[in-house]
C-alpha cells in the first residue's frame, strides 16, 4: 500500500471553484460595501493576492445614497445606513470594468435593486461584459427604504434569483440576510432557483440611541446594517446551519477580523470567506487573514482549508496549531 | 504580474484626495504633553507622515488593538518634526476612544494611517492668513502656520474658547503671529465668540483659514459671505467618520450641487467654505453625539 504523502507538505490548496467557470485563486475575498470598486485603497492593499473583490452594491441608475448620519460605532461593530449610494451600472460596465479585465483577483459586482424588474436589469447590463467575474446578488438591503426585502422570505427570494437567473450567464452568488426566519430554507430555495453558490452574512439590522438626543444616532428611520465583530457568532450559525441544507459554496461573512475568526468559518462549513468590517480598521486585513490562514494550514498539513469542516454529529477532532 | 491599472475611481463632486503617500503601521509615543483640561499632545514616532503630511491633513489612530472600540479616530494632523521622524497629534477627550488614546504612556505604540485627506492652502507668498480656531480646533494650525511663516505669511490667529484654560497656548503654534482672543466667560480676551472678533480683521486678509465645531464653522462663513464675498476661506469640518479612507461612504456631509454629498475623508476635511451646504449642514446632530 502506498503512504500518501503528507498534506500540506507543497502547501495547502487554497483555490476554490464557485461554479461556471469561476474560480477564486484563494478563499479570502472582501465584502461588498468595504472595498468600493476595487481602486479606492490603492496601495493600502494591494489587490493582485486578494481571493475575490464583491464591489459595492450596485444599481441600475446612480443613487446619492441617505442624508447622513450614516455610521455610527457600537460595541465591537458599527451600523452603516448608506443607502446603496452607487455610480449606477453604466459606469461599472464602461469605467471600471476595462480596468479588472486585467487584474488576476474575480471581481464579483454585488447586484441590488427596488423590484425584480431592476435586479434582472442590472443583471442583464453586466452579462458578457469582459472583466466581470460574477454577480453577487444582494437581496436584503436593510437600508433602503420602499424596497423590497426579497431575502427574508425562500419563495420571494427564488423568483429573485429565478429573474437575474434568466438574464445572465455569469456566476451567481446569492447573499443570504440574518433577517430571515430560516436561513436554511431561503439557501435550499435560491440554489434550488439556479444559484452556483450563497454568502452568508448580510449585515443584521440595528439601532444606535443618543440617549442626550433622545433619537436614534441614525438618520432616516435610525435603523442601519450591523457589521463587526460583534455579529460573528450570528453568522458562524448561519453558516453551519447553511451548509447542512445545501451543497453549493458557502461563503462566509461576519465579523472577521484576523486568520483565526476566517478558520472558525471555515470549520463552522464556509468554502471561503469574505472580509468587511475589518478593512475599515486595518486597509489590509484581507491579506493578513490569507497569510495566517496559509501558515495555519501549512503548520496543521491540512490539504485545504476545507478540511477543517466540522461534521454534526462526527467524532470530535484534534487541536490544530494554537488550537485551545 | 503586469502592472494593475487603476485608472477611473469613484466619482465624486469634489476630487478625491490620493491615498499614495498613507501609510499605516505603529508609532512609538514619544511624549506626552498636556495642554489644558481634557487635552494632550502624543508626539508619535512617525517618519512616513512627519514626511509626507501637508496642513489640514489627518491620521486615522487606532485606540485599542481589540474590537473595543472598533474603528480608528482621526485626528489633524497638528506638528511635524522630518528630521526627528515625529508626529504631533492634538487629543482632546470627547469620548471612550479620545479617553483611551488621551491615557497614553510613553513607549505605548499606536496604529497610525496617513496622511489623509485634502488640507489647506498654503499661502504661496507673502500676504496675511487670516487662521480662525474655535475649541479643539486649535489642532491643525501649529502645522499651517509653520508653512505659512516659511513662505514669508503673515499670520494673524483668532482663538476662542469656553473659558482661558481652554484656549490653545498661543506659543505653540510655533511662529510669530498678531493673537486675538475670546473667552465665552470673559476670562480672557474679550468676551464673547471668536467669531465677534472676526469682522474688525476681514479687511487686512487675503486669505482665511478655519477649523472648529461645525456651528462656528457656518458663523464665519456667514461672516466672510456677507461682509467680504470672494475672500478666500477654507474650513476644516467634522462628521462621524468608518473608515477615513472613502470605501465606508460614512462620513457623506451636504456640499452645493449634484450629488449634494461629498466623503469628507477624501474630498476634505478641508473644503472651500462656498462648496458647502450650510443649511443643511446645520440640520444635522454634532459629530460627536453618538
Amino acid at each position: 500500500m502506498v503512504t500518501p504523502a503528507p498534506a500540506g507538505r507543497a502547501g495547502p490548496t487554497l483555490s476554490v471553484a464557485i461554479g461556471r467557470g469561476l474560480v477564486l485563486p484563494n478563499p479570502i475575498g472582501v465584502a461588498s460595501g468595504t472595498f468600493g470598486y476595487g481602486f479606492e485603497l490603492g496601495a493600502l492593499c494591494p489587490v493582485e493576492r486578494l481571493g475575490a473583490i464583491f464591489t459595492k452594491g450596485t444599481t441600475l441608475r446612480p443613487r446619492p445614497g441617505n442624508p447622513p448620519p450614516r455610521v455610527a460605532e457600537t460595541t465591537a461593530g458599527m451600523l452603516n445606513a448608506i443607502g446603496l449610494q452607487n455610480p449606477g451600472v453604466e459606469v461599472v460596465r464602461e469605467r471600471y470594468a476595462p480596468s479588472w479585465r486585467s487584474w488576476p483577483v474575480p471581481v464579483i459586482v454585488n447586484v441590488a435593486g427596488a423590484d425584480l424588474e431592476e435586479y434582472a436589469r442590472v443583471a442583464g447590463r453586466l452579462d458578457g461584459v469582459p472583466g466581470i467575474g460574477g454577480i453577487e446578488l444582494n437581496i436584503s438591503c436593510p437600508n433602503v427604504a420602499g424596497g423590497l426585502d426579497f431575502g427574508l422570505d425562500p419563495a420571494q427570494a427564488a423568483s429573485c434569483v429565478a429573474r437575474v437567473r434568466a438574464a445572465t450567464t455569469l456566476p451567481l452568488i446569492v447573499k443570504l440576510s440574518p433577517g430571515a426566519a430560516d436561513i436554511a430554507e431561503v439557501a435550499r430555495a435560491v440554489a434550488d432557483a439556479g444559484a452556483d453558490a450563497v454568502s452568508a452574512i448580510n449585515t443584521v439590522v440595528g439601532m444606535k440611541v443618543s440617549l442626550a438626543l433622545r433619537r436614534p444616532v441614525l438618520a432616516g428611520s435610525g435603523t442601519g446594517g450591523l457589521s463587526g465583530p460583534a455579529i460573528k457568532p450570528v453568522a458562524l450559525a448561519a453558516v453551519a446551519r447553511v451548509r447542512a441544507a445545501v451543497a453549493i459554496p458557502v461563503i462566509g461573512i461576519g465579523g472577521i477580523a484576523d486568520a483565526a475568526d476566517a478558520l472558525e468559518f471555515f470549520v463552522a462549513g464556509a468554502d471561503a470567506v469574505q472580509v468587511g468590517t475589518q478593512t475599515f480598521v486595518e486597509p489590509d486585513a484581507a491579506l493578513r487573514v490569507l497569510d495566517g490562514c496559509r501558515a495555519y494550514a501549512g503548520e496543521a498539513g491540512l490539504a485545504r482549508l476545507t478540511d477543517l469542516r466540522w461534521s454534526p454529529g462526527g467524532p470530535a477532532s484534534g487541536r490544530g496549531p494554537g488550537g485551545g | 504580474m503586469r502592472p494593475i491599472e487603476r485608472g477611473g475611481g469613484v466619482p465624486e463632486p469634489l476630487a478625491p484626495s490620493d491615498l499614495g503617500r498613507a501609510r499605516s503601521g505603529l508609532a512609538v509615543v514619544r511624549e506626552v504633553e498636556p495642554v489644558g483640561p481634557g487635552c494632550v499632545e502624543l508626539v508619535l514616532d512617525c517618519a512616513g507622515v512627519a514626511r509626507a503630511a501637508r496642513p489640514g491633513e489627518f491620521c486615522q489612530l487606532r485606540v485599542a488593538e481589540g474590537p473595543v472600540p472598533l474603528l480608528r479616530r482621526p485626528f489633524s494632523v497638528c506638528r511635524t518634526d522630518p528630521a526627528a521622524g515625529t508626529v504631533t497629534v492634538h487629543v482632546g477627550v470627547v469620548g471612550a476612544g479620545t479617553r483611551r488614546l488621551a491615557a497614553a504612556q510613553l513607549g505605548d505604540r499606536i496604529g497610525v494611517l496617513g496622511p489623509l485627506g485634502r488640507g489647506f492652502t498654503v499661502p504661496s507668498g507673502p500676504g496675511t492668513l487670516l487662521m480662525v480656531a474655535g475649541g479643539l480646533g486649535a489642532a491643525p494650525f501649529p502645522l499651517l502656520a509653520a508653512a505659512g511663516h516659511a513662505r514669508g505669511a503673515k499670520l494673524v490667529w483668532l482663538n476662542g474658547a469656553a473659558t482661558a484654560a481652554r484656549l490653545y497656548p498661543v506659543e505653540r503654534l510655533g511662529a510669530p503671529v498678531e493673537a486675538h482672543v475670546a473667552t465665552e466667560d470673559g476670562s480672557r480676551g474679550r468676551r464673547g465668540r471668536v467669531t465677534d472678533l472676526l469682522p474688525a480683521l476681514l479687511g487686512e486678509c487675503d486669505r482665511i483659514a478655519a477649523c472648529g465645531p461645525n456651528p462656528m464653522l457656518a458663523a464665519v462663513a456667514r461672516t466672510v459671505a456677507a461682509r467680504a464675498p470672494g475672500l478666500p476661506l477654507e474650513v476644516s469640518l467634522e462628521a462621524p467618520m468608518g473608515c477615513g479612507i472613502g470605501t465606508c461612504l460614512g462620513c457623506a456631509l451636504p456640499v452645493v450641487g449634484a450629488p449634494a454629498l461629498a466623503l469628507l475623508c477624501r474630498a476634505g476635511p478641508v473644503l472651500p467654505a462656498v462648496a458647502v451646504d450650510w443649511g443643511r449642514l446645520g440640520t444635522l446632530p454634532p459629530a460627536h453625539a453618538a
